[in-house]
């Protein structure tokens, strides 16, 4: 066991234990601090072992493993489970934990109002994500990132209905589960196909181009529903459901980068593979542009950055599917730090004003000086301002979709650029800046020190991220070059542009008028189509097959059975009058009998 | 006189028993068909030994003659029990087992 | 093997049932007392032979054999190979927490406790027995008890049917437990009736020497006669193990009976009949597996979809959780039709993984039940509010169940589909999969329908989380769940070489079998 294996068993094991601890110890949960304490000591130690990983892998690019049997054993082992320490791996782990501590340390005084017991079962759920998701970023195979994949579902599903007691949390924590499940079958499917055609569940095999192609489609099957990409995106608005800080880390900067994270991953199949590839720029850059648009008319802050990190997501599908490794890790790293400091300041400007509306909000930023600041500077990177973090990654990616598939997708996603901005530019606007719209906003006030300080933390890599990718790279192991050609300059000014005609628009307030384009947008977004569609189909395909089935079980197959019983009785009820009672019937019966008998003993011997 | 006329008086007595006992409601008179069908084979006993030699039918014949008595003696019985429970000897009263 | 071990554990619920009838009715405590010592006794005898069990060594160990009618060739022949090992402790725990959750029944306790105890002994019979016969004996041991069980201390008409066939229902007294258990019984024997058949066939074929299993297993039967008996071992065995479409006793039956005695239907019993399939049928006429087993799995595929939909439709929480175990076993079954190591691992794994489940399904929903006094789960809603461990319990059991990662079912139903996918039969593995995933929509519809939203509503007086011994059984059996999910080569290291070594008589003719998945 070498010391990188040991730093990732550490950073693996103290969520689990805090999980444990928390989920069999009920007082420790029941008081709700000790819970927290519990928690964020978990996730702390799990950072220091991140960033000691990390810094370790910058002279240090030989891959470390340690796997044991899971099941079955010796020869016949089927599984293995272990921890898996390179490049790819040792970054993620970083971006999760440091993540997860930042938003766990918010936590503490956002859900500061809930009941000890729920306080509690926060925290749990919370030290489960992080073991989850680490579990998923240092496996040495698929199968244990499908283990890991799963789990967070779970926890997903978990803490998107926290407030159970609401129907549309309930509703939505199933139906996240249940499209994320759907599309897992994806990857089941294709664990199969992958251990039938090599015989390991690793990513390093050498497949045949028709079997490559269909393991590799079928695990984005998987990262359509787990990174809501068109058309399986339906289940991450409706996640907003839950908490805040929650949306910032599962559904923002980790859980949903997983999908992303699976084909960085297994960059080797997919790189036999270039159909897949093909359809997942194709995918990526239309789910930008559909996203973006859709973010454009809501009014709902988390709804607003929901869409937008479906929008983002886009980018990093299409830049893997451009073949850019680099591209789409190192947007995912990015947009992991900004995103979640966007949805922490959103929760910081939530928390004061008591409402997700951006028309409750208005002039925070005179009452809430840090929390405009974190949003802006975030806002400033995912749209892209040359400078921060944003723009680099992003530079990679439209990098690497340039010129392939006619160019369209690089123009989608620069025209998506320029949308980012401007829906950005509006929340800022509208939610910052400008006039208080109420009571609420009028007396808000900056949050405490442990809502305040991880929007400081964060504004840090959000800001410097971008500087250091060549190092980023070179932990890879791939090549990093950066210039400010014509591309960046696009989309830069594309960026620019954006914000300018949302200051244009909103600078001065909301309007009391709706701009044309974006109100013909919302109808359309009204239809809710895609929801619609899935709701007829189970509704009327599913429940109508689950009721068909029943109703033929109880009534066709039970029925037969219980045909035989009734003909049992029925038969024993008609043959009951045979016997009457009366002596002179029995008699007639056996000289009946006897009479046959004589006729069988002399006709039968004649043969 | 041949064993097919003996033989043909004794199925003509028989037939004649099993009538009477299927047809008669009164229990004595089925005992008596009884008694003609037992009859009718006692006399096909003797008729064979008679026409074919041998002593095995007669032996057989008395010994039949000693069960009919026995059977005679319980049947009465039964009889006098039916008559006693239900005054009058018809078989048909006999039916309380019937559901 | 001078141990008497596994007749000690064969016989401890017995004698348990014996000290427990002699006690006056209203000794109610003592009545537990013995029964739990019972069940401990065993429970603690399986984890010793499981424990001892020697892998590198394999075959039977432990070998007790007391003839007992020499002239047939009918032997007491108990012994344990790798999978009684596993199916002995999930029999231990079931009937442990069957004992725990059976505390509070109330009407004629000291009978209900020594049918459940005598139950319960022929399960164990059956798991260790090498003999044909006595495996029968004790088979029907198993069974018997439950038309009395289910009679006397089941459940009547919970959920009013719906729908233009309502008549249906009157007329046949469906819902009602005399229907329940009537059916049950006779579906059971029917399918006795069909084993036994199939018995007498194989003994006599073997020269009417012997009941040995051994002996049988290494009796090669022509072909025509293992093609025409396999069916009625399939279907004898199958109609207990809720094979489609003989699985119609269980929805009525499980939902009936009380709670125990659903624990050990559906957690132990049903296994029975999939061990008999697989033990007995494969392992015995393994030509006459290799023909059929092409339908075998395409019914088990049947099994998994079908059990799966028609849960999806029920409103009573018995109903749901019965359907969902036929759609389980259907992974036994579909893992047994492989006819390879993985396949078969699973659907061993898969026979204590669900047992392990159910019986903590059906503990909770006594527990519902009792407080609710009701099964409909359209009443219910927001019980979560008041039972947040039935209800952190119940979601455990459902991922379990939909076969996520970390849990029981997982394991078992990813070498079931590994298996399936490695012999060809790409079709069976299809509808696994997507059993999976529906299994997905209606356990959570249900979570949420009965645990989440607003509520209680105020009809509910009683509903609390559980006390005292009711814990005893959610904790052994969720635990189990999730250690058995984290850890599976607890049991795995016994059920593999049993399974290579069954599997091996079931292939040996046709290839020499590779120890690999």
């Amino acid at each position: 066991m070498t010391p990188p294996v040991l730093y990732a068993l550490v950073a693996l094991w103290t969520p689990a234990i805090a999980a444990l601890l928390l989920a069999i110890l009920y007082p420790l949960r029941k008081k709700g601090q000790p819970a927290a304490v519990v928690a964020i000591l978990g996730s702390l130690v799990s950072l220091g072992a991140a960033i000691t990983l990390f810094t370790d892998r910058l002279h240090d690019d030989a891959t470390h493993r340690l796997v044991v049997p899971w099941i079955g054993s010796g020869a016949s082992t089927i599984a293995e489970v272990g921890v898996h320490v390179d490049g790819v791996s040792a970054s993620m782990l970083v971006v999760v934990t440091l993540v997860a501590t930042c938003v766990q340390v918010f936590s503490i005084g956002y859900m500061h109002d809930e009941p000890p017991e729920a306080y509690g079962r926060y925290f749990t759920y919370h030290a489960l994500f992080l073991f989850s998701m680490n579990l998923l970023v240092v496996a040495p195979n698929i199968l244990q990132l499908f283990a890991g994949w799963e789990l967070v579902g779970v926890t997903s599903y978990l803490l998107i209905g926290f407030y159970f007691k609401k129907p549309s949390a309930a509703r939505a924590a199933v139906k996240a589960f249940w499209v994320t499940k759907f599309a897992d079958m994806g990857l089941l499917f294709g664990l199969l196909v992958l251990f039938a055609a090599s015989g390991t569940f690793g990513w390093e095999p050498t497949l045949s181009p028709p079997v490559a192609t269909a393991v590799t489609l079928l695990f984005f099957l998987a990262v359509v529903g787990k990174s809501a990409q068109f058309p399986l995106h339906v289940w991450l608005p409706d996640a907003m459901e839950g908490p805040t800080p929650v949306s910032a880390l599962l559904h923002a900067a980790t859980m949903v980068a997983a999908g992303v994270f699976l084909v960085v991953r297994a960059n080797p199949l997919f790189e036999q593979a270039p159909i897949t590839r093909s359809i997942m720029l194709g995918l990526g850059a239309a789910t930008a542009l559909f996203a973006a648009l859709l973010a454009l008319v809501q009014t709902d802050i988390k709804k607003t950055l929901a869409y937008s990190t479906c929008s983002q997501l886009g980018y990093m599908v299409a830049a893997l599917g451009a073949g850019s490794m680099l591209g789409g890790f190192f947007h995912l790293t990015t947009h992991a730090f900004f995103k979640a400091l966007l949805f922490l300041a959103a929760g910081s400007a939530i928390h004061a004003v008591h409402s997700n509306e951006i028309t409750d909000m208005g002039g925070l930023a005179k009452r809430m000086p840090l929390t405009a600041t974190a949003f802006s500077v975030g806002a400033l990177a995912l749209a892209g301002v040359p400078g921060l973090s944003g723009f680099f990654s992003k530079d990679l990616v439209l990098e690497s979709v340039e010129g392939k598939l006619g160019n369209v997708p690089y123009a989608v996603l620069m025209l998506t650029a320029f949308l980012t901005a401007f829906y950005m530019g509006k929340v800022v606007f509208v939610a910052f800046f400008g006039k208080p719209s109420g009571e609420k906003a009028a007396h808000a006030h900056e949050s405490g020190p442990s809502m305040s300080g991880p929007l400081v933390v964060l504004m840090v890599p959000t800001v410097v991220a971008g500087y250091f990718g060549a190092t980023f790279a070179k932990v890879q192991g791939e090549p990093y070059h950066f210039a400010f050609g014509a591309g960046p300059a696009t989309a830069s000014a594309l960026g620019l542009a954006g914000i300018g005609l949302a200051y244009a628009v909103y600078g001065r307030g909301p309007r009391a008028a709706v701009p044309a384009p974006i109100a013909m947008i919302d109808r359309v977004a009204k239809t809710r189509a895609v929801n619609r569609v899935y709701e007829w189909g189970f509704r009327n395909v599913t429940l109508v097959l689950a009721d068909g089935l029943a109703f033929i079980d109880r009534y066709v197959v039970d029925g037969l059975i219980n045909l035989l019983g009734w003909g049992a009785i029925e038969g024993g009820r008609k043959l009951r009058p045979i016997q009457t009672g009366l002596a002179p019937d029995y008699v007639l019966a056996v000289v009946l009998g006897v009479v046959g008998l004589a006729v069988w003993a002399v006709f039968g011997s004649w043969r | 006189m041949t064993l097919s006329h003996v033989l043909m008086l004794a199925s003509a007595l028989f037939c004649v028993g099993v009538y009477g006992l299927l047809t008669r409601r009164q229990a004595i008179a089925i005992l008596l068909s009884v008694e003609l069908m037992a009859n009718a084979a006692n006399l096909v006993f003797i008729a064979m030994s008679r026409f074919r030699g041998g002593v095995t039918g007669q032996v057989f014949a008395l010994f039949s003659l000693a069960i009919t008595v026995a059977e005679v003696a319980v049947g009465l019985a039964l009889v006098i029990l039916l008559y006693r429970s239900h005054a009058d000897t018809r078989v048909d009263l006999a039916s309380e087992l019937k559901q | 093997m001078n141990s008497h071990l596994l007749s000690i554990i064969v016989a401890a619920p017995a004698i348990a049932a014996l000290f427990v009838m002699l006690t006056p009715q209203t000794a109610k405590l003592a009545i537990r007392v013995w029964s739990l010592i019972g069940a401990t006794i065993s429970f603690a005898g399986s984890l010793v032979a499981i424990r001892s069990y020697d892998t590198a060594l394999g075959g039977l160990q432990r070998v007790e054999d007391y003839p007992l009618v020499p002239s047939m060739g009918v032997h007491l022949k108990l012994a344990v190979d790798g999978w009684g090992g596993p199916l002995l402790v999930l029999t231990g725990v079931i009937l442990f927490a069957g004992v725990l959750a059976s505390w509070t029944v109330k009407t004629r306790d000291r009978e209900f406790f020594v049918l459940l105890l005598v139950l319960t002994a022929g399960v164990f019979g059956v798991f260790v027995s090498q003999d044909l016969l006595v495996f029968f004996l004790f088979y029907e041991i198993a069974v018997l008890p439950m038309y009395v069980l289910i009679g006397i201390w089941g459940s009547s008409h919970k959920v009013p049917p719906k729908g233009p066939f309502k008549f249906v229902w009157k007329l046949f007294d469906i819902g009602g437990k005399q229907y329940a258990a009537m059916k049950l019984t006779l579906m059971l024997l029917v399918g006795s009736a069909a084993i036994m058949a199939a018995l007498f066939v194989m003994y006599l074929k073997a020269g009417g020497t012997t009941f040995d299993l051994g002996v049988l297993g290494a009796t090669k039967y022509d072909r025509q006669t293992q093609i025409v008996v396999f069916p009625l071992v399939w279907l004898g065995f199958g109609t207990l193990a809720g094979v489609f479409p003989f699985h119609t006793w269980s929805p009525d039956g499980h939902a009936s009976a009380p709670t125990a005695v659903s624990m050990l239907h559906a957690g132990v019993l049903m296994k029975l009949g999939a061990f008999g399939v697989m033990r007995i049928g494969m392992v015995i006429l393994p030509e006459g597996a290799r023909f059929w087993v092409p339908v075998v799995g395409a019914v088990a595929a049947i099994n998994v979809l079908y059990g799966a939909f028609a849960a999806m439709s029920q409103t009573d929480l018995k109903y749901i959780i019965a359907y969902s175990s036929v759609s389980h076993m259907g992974i036994v079954m579909l893992g047994a039709a492989t006819l390879t190591p993985a396949g078969w691992n699973g659907a061993v794994f898969q026979m204590v993984a669900h047992g392990i489940m159910t019986g903590l399904f059906f503990a909770l929903v006594g527990l519902v039940y009792e407080r609710a006094h009701t099964r409909a789960i359209l009443k219910m809603g927001g019980f979560a509010n008041v039972m947040p461990a039935v209800a952190a319990f119940f979601t455990l059991g459902c991922l379990s169940s939909l076969g996520l990662p970390g849990t029981a079912g997982f394991v078992s139903e990813f070498m079931v589909f590994l298996g399936a996918w490695k012999s060809g039969h790409y079709l069976w593995a299809i509808p696994g999969v997507l059993g999976a995933f529906v299994t997905a929509i209606y356990v959570l519809r249900a979570t949420r329908t009965i645990f989440w939203g607003e509520g209680p509503s105020h009809d509910f007086h009683e509903l609390s989380d559980p006390k005292k011994t009711e814990w005893g059984a959610l904790v052994i059996l969720g635990a189990g769940l999730v250690i058995l999910g984290f850890w599976p080569r607890l049991i795995l290291d016994y059920i593999e070489p049993g399974s290579v070594e069954h599997l091996g008589k079931v292939l040996a003719p046709v290839a020499t079998l590779a120890r690999l998945p």
